[in-house]
């Protein structure tokens, strides 16, 4: 089973009830979701959607056009019509049919004009009726169903449409032929256990199921497959817990899409548990979240707390990432081991506040005056977030110096299910000091590595300054000792060069030769390994140089993975193929041909896969092909 | 013996600036309280204050302009066995700081604030800062300056500060014993130090202050700031005299204690209630590795409605 799925309706309607729903039936019957939400800056009534792809094995990408789309309102047939393709379903309440687009308010001015525009081209009335008429025209399956009768059939307390959200769920499991009991466990899950809303929400799925079944909607039913344990998160929740394992204890925000959901996770969870035979040994702690008055107050805060032998981080997106510029030089400058997690949206200024973009990479590498090292990785997928957490914790601990740690938002708002944590996978030295150093010098010279013995507010005396300084931390102006210290601070990126091991710095997915040779970073990694398959199907070969660290760079692995490539594409979420940037600048190596997108949508596999193909072809002779895919 | 909280670093301050005194009273007041050098640290921010740190003997962090308030906060919440001095200029923290500075009232994270009050931006070459009065032409301006002043002491009530207070860096005795008391009040402290800059500050000199400062409890043998636990029910009504007091300024200036409230918890105290074992095992002493050298944090237990 291949099983794509979208499911709209107004922003605060409960689509991401609908959701968890759908994911946790699937989960019960032993199949994979993966997801990814889709939502306006705006808390109530705008068009939101999330895009879910069921399979047997994990998903890694979506894909249009989906195979349902679940409509809760009107507005969800309109903005969807184009995402329908030969056999897809469109489930609607038959209510919505005569509602018109003019009266649709809350669709965006610009995109009620395309809609209009495609409706009136093709000849279509601009209502519903009209818009699922077009889809049908287009191969989809109209599925009207009358919402508020089913259930009253339900006999639930309360405004129909409450139900709604369970209605559509409950509709696009049976389509998908999901029996009704996994169904009716995930709603126990979703309203954790309440009763009352249980019985309620239980009777309306039964409805749902009858309803289908009785009008011959009901798909045939889906084999049951062994059922395992899994963790079902989001990117945002791989990197709280990441932070967390990684021994993470102090952690600063300013509220901002799409990074705060991190720090709330991390609030949650402000008391951790123990793995077996530890509960003895350490005392019982937790981890302090601190929502600071900005996000210069962030990133300086969690400095403080850097001092005192504390992992501090702070998350933030590209606005708050802005203001951080100057404590990020502080921290390079002072050799203060911060992470700094950035979520990259949409920009630039506040751009698209909740959409995708990696456009922020050129400046995370260059945030803030002057120059000074610091390390800048990338993560892919939900669990790379997991891990690469841990990491930047230990790289900020070991080198001493801010670590930029990138997650899109798509990423973020990814929904995983993720086979186990490896508590074993990443390790965590313990870094805290138990005796203060005498004669102590912060910034000795006297360092092979560029690194020097790190101080402790409370155990050690030593002075900081974002002047530069002497060994003691003292202001210097001295000329020698300047060439010194700035060389100190570099010599630690050489030294990161060395010990990270190469694979947690770019990756070779498929063969070492191959037809096309795709670059990207982020969270397009998902959706081109599909894309590489789709290839070899119809006998095209492609590999994947996959970049997860950008600073230090690893310039001889990628000079070697593309001095062999026949045709590379570079694929980013971006306008200027940042990544190519990157590479042209450590390497030389120019990349001419590149798949980008910033319309702030997430890549699904079909519009790389024919953009790849029409690069290699030769059917498309631009340099840069643009993807439009998502509404 | 007590710690010597004095260095041989080079002091490069202006002969006859006010610093010289702040310097002295932290110094003494630190030594007079029996605190070692590993007991409290210094966080300044940039500007001729800014350099305070580095003539003390003991932990100190010469931060950015403006944002020596959330380095030091990061500090105290990390390890809130530590005292927390933050000494920075009047531009620093109610100019481009001023938001870190009404923020922290109402953090009240138990730190204190050491204002260098001189009027102008030292560092810079004599501009206004935000504590200079409209129409005060000081030497180093060219036209007389234009905008309203701040009022430390009353912005600093209203912020939300649990202890605050005004000193002058020539009434070294007074300021010392403001310094002590702030560095053991419980909550977050301010004192607004009266710093004449006699390079760029040719208005508000040493000479101009010492005729006009008084102390408010000479003044009046009655005046008692201070709220104690069990005595809520003075806090508005001292708060109000705290404040009529700070508006005064001009022919008279009053220095001393303004308002000492003991009854508004810490943020330390308050993040206790929540986090387990805060203050304990704060951030800064707890152990994140296993005794394998991995993680002993169990995500399956600890993020278990995540797992379906
Ligand atoms: C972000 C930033 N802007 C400007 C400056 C330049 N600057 C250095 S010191 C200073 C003013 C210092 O005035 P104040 O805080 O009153 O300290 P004082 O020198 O009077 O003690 C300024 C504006 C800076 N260091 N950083
Ligand atoms: S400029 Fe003013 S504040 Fe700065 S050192 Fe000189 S006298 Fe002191
Ligand atoms: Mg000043």
């Amino acid at each position: 089973m291949d099983l794509n799925v979208a499911i709209g309706g107004p922003q605060g309607g409960g689509i991401d009830t609908s959701s968890n729903m759908i994911n946790r039936a699937f989960a019960e019957a032993g199949y994979n979701v993966f997801g990814v939400r889709e939502y306006h800056s705006n808390i109530k009534g705008r068009h939101s959607y999330n895009h879910l792809r069921v399979n047997e094995e994990r998903p890694r990408s979506l894909r249009y056009p989906v195979d349902i789309i679940v409509a809760l309102d009107a507005d969800t047939i309109f903005e969807h019509l184009e995402d329908v393709g030969p056999g897809t379903k469109i489930i609607y309440d038959r209510s919505f049919e005569s509602s018109d687009l003019a009266q649709a308010r809350m669709i965006m001015r610009d995109t009620a004009r395309r809609i209009k525009e495609t409706l009136d081209g093709a000849k279509f009335p601009n209502t519903v009726k009209g818009a699922v008429d077009y889809m049908k025209s287009r191969g989809g399956i109209p599925m009207p169903i009358p919402f508020n009768d089913v259930v009253a059939s339900a006999n639930a307390e309360g405004p129909a449409a409450r139900y709604f959200n369970t209605l559509g769920s409950a509709v696009t499991l049976s389509i998908a032929g999901l029996d009704q009991k996994f169904t009716i466990e995930a709603i126990k899950q979703v309203f954790s256990n309440k009763e009352k809303v249980v019985a309620e929400n239980v009777r309306v799925v039964e409805a749902a199921y009858r309803y289908a079944s009785e009008n011959g909607l009901a798909g045939k039913p889906l084999k049951t497959l062994q059922k395992k344990k899994r963790f079902l998160i989001t990117g945002n929740d791989g990197s709280a817990i990441g932070k967390l394992m990684g021994g993470l204890r102090l952690q600063t925000y300013y509220p901002i899409t799409p990074a705060s959901d991190e720090s709330t996770i991390l609030e949650e969870h402000e008391e951790y548990s123990f793995i077996e035979g530890e509960k003895n040994r350490l005392k019982r702690g937790g981890v302090v979240v601190v929502q600071t008055e900005d996000e210069i107050s962030a990133v300086t805060m969690a400095q403080g707390a850097a001092l005192t032998g504390t992992r501090a981080s702070t998350a933030t997106s590209g606005p708050g990432f802005s203001l951080m510029a100057e404590g990020i030089g502080f921290a390079g400058m002072d050799e203060v081991p911060i992470v700094v997690t950035l979520y990259q949206r949409g920009g630039p200024s506040t751009g698209l506040p909740t959409r995708n973009g990696q456009s922020d990479l050129l400046f995370a590498l260059n945030t803030g005056h002057g120059e000074f090292p610091r390390i800048v990785l990338s993560s892919g997928d939900v669990e790379e977030c997991i891990y690469d957490a841990m990491k930047a914790l230990n790289y900020a601990q070991r080198y001493q110096l801010p670590v930029i740690h990138l997650i899109d938002k798509n990423l973020a708002n990814t929904t995983d299910m993720i086979p186990d944590i490896d508590t074993k996978r990443v390790p965590v030295p313990q870094t805290l000091k138990t005796v203060p150093s005498s004669d102590f010098h912060r910034y000795s010279l006297k360092t092979e590595t560029g690194i020097s013995e790190m101080g402790i507010l409370g155990k050690d005396i030593f002075w900081m300054t974002g002047d530069e300084h002497d060994e003691l931390g003292h202001v210097t102006e001295d000329t020698e000792m300047r060439d010194s210290q700035m060389r100190k601070r570099f010599k630690k990126l050489e030294t990161a060069l060395q010990e990270i091991p190469i694979n947690d710095q770019a990756i070779l997915y498929g063969p070492d030769k191959a037809d096309i040779t795709f670059v990207t970073w982020g969270s397009q990694k998902g959706p081109i390994l599909d894309v590489m398959e789709d290839l070899k199907k119809e006998g095209i070969s492609a590999n994947l140089l996959y970049l997860k660290m950008f600073l230090p760079f690893p310039s001889e692995f990628v000079k070697k993975v593309l001095g062999k490539a026949k045709l590379i594409i570079d694929v980013e979420s971006n306008m200027l193929a940042q990544a190519a940037m990157v590479i042209k600048l450590n390497t030389g190596i120019s990349i001419e041909k590149s798949i980008l997108k910033y319309n702030g949508r997430h890549m699904t596999e079909d519009e790389i896969l024919k953009a790849a193909k029409d690069i290699y072809s030769g059917k498309s002779k631009n340099e840069i092909e643009v993807l439009q895919n998502g509404a | 013996m007590a710690h010597n909280f004095k260095n041989d670093v080079t002091v490069d301050w202006c002969p006859g600036c006010g610093d010289f005194g702040i310097l002295t009273s932290i110094t003494q007041a630190l030594a007079e309280l029996n605190l070692n050098g590993n007991d409290v640290v210094a966080i300044s921010g940039i500007g001729c204050s800014g350099k305070t740190p580095h003539y003390l003997n003991m932990g100190g962090v010469h931060t950015l302009h403006g944002r020596s308030i959330p380095f030091a906060t990061g500090v105290k919440l990390a390890n809130p066995n530590l005292k927390v001095i933050v000494p920075s200029g009047d531009g620093d923290m109610l100019g481009i700081g001023a938001g870190h500075f009404v923020a922290e009232g109402r953090r009240n994270t138990g730190l204190t604030l050491i204002i260098y009050d001189n009027e102008v931006y030292g560092l810079t070459k004599g501009q206004a800062a935000p504590t200079m009065q409209l129409g005060e032409q000081t030497k180093s301006l060219a036209r007389p300056n234009v905008f309203g002043k701040v009022n430390p002491i009353t912005l600093a009530l209203s912020s939300g500060y649990s202890f605050v207070a005004r000193g002058f860096s020539f009434d070294m005795k007074q300021l010392k014993d403001l310094i002590k008391m702030a560095v053991m009040h419980e909550g977050s402290a301010v004192i607004d130090v009266l710093q004449p800059c006699p390079t760029y500050n040719n208005v508000n000199t040493m000479e101009w202050y010492r005729q006009r400062v008084y102390k408010l409890e000479e003044e009046d043998k009655n005046w008692d700031p201070v709220i104690t636990p069990g005595n809520e029910n003075q806090a508005e009504e001292k708060f109000q005299k705290a404040y009529t007091k700070g508006m005064e300024w001009g022919d008279r200036i009053p220095t001393g204690v303004f308002y000492d409230n003991r009854t508004i918890p810490s943020f330390t105290k308050r993040l206790n209630e929540f986090v387990p074992n805060y203050l304990d095992y704060p951030p800064s002493q707890q152990i994140v590795t296993g005794k394998d050298g991995y993680t002993p944090v169990d995500p399956y237990g600890t993020f278990a409605e995540k797992l379906i």
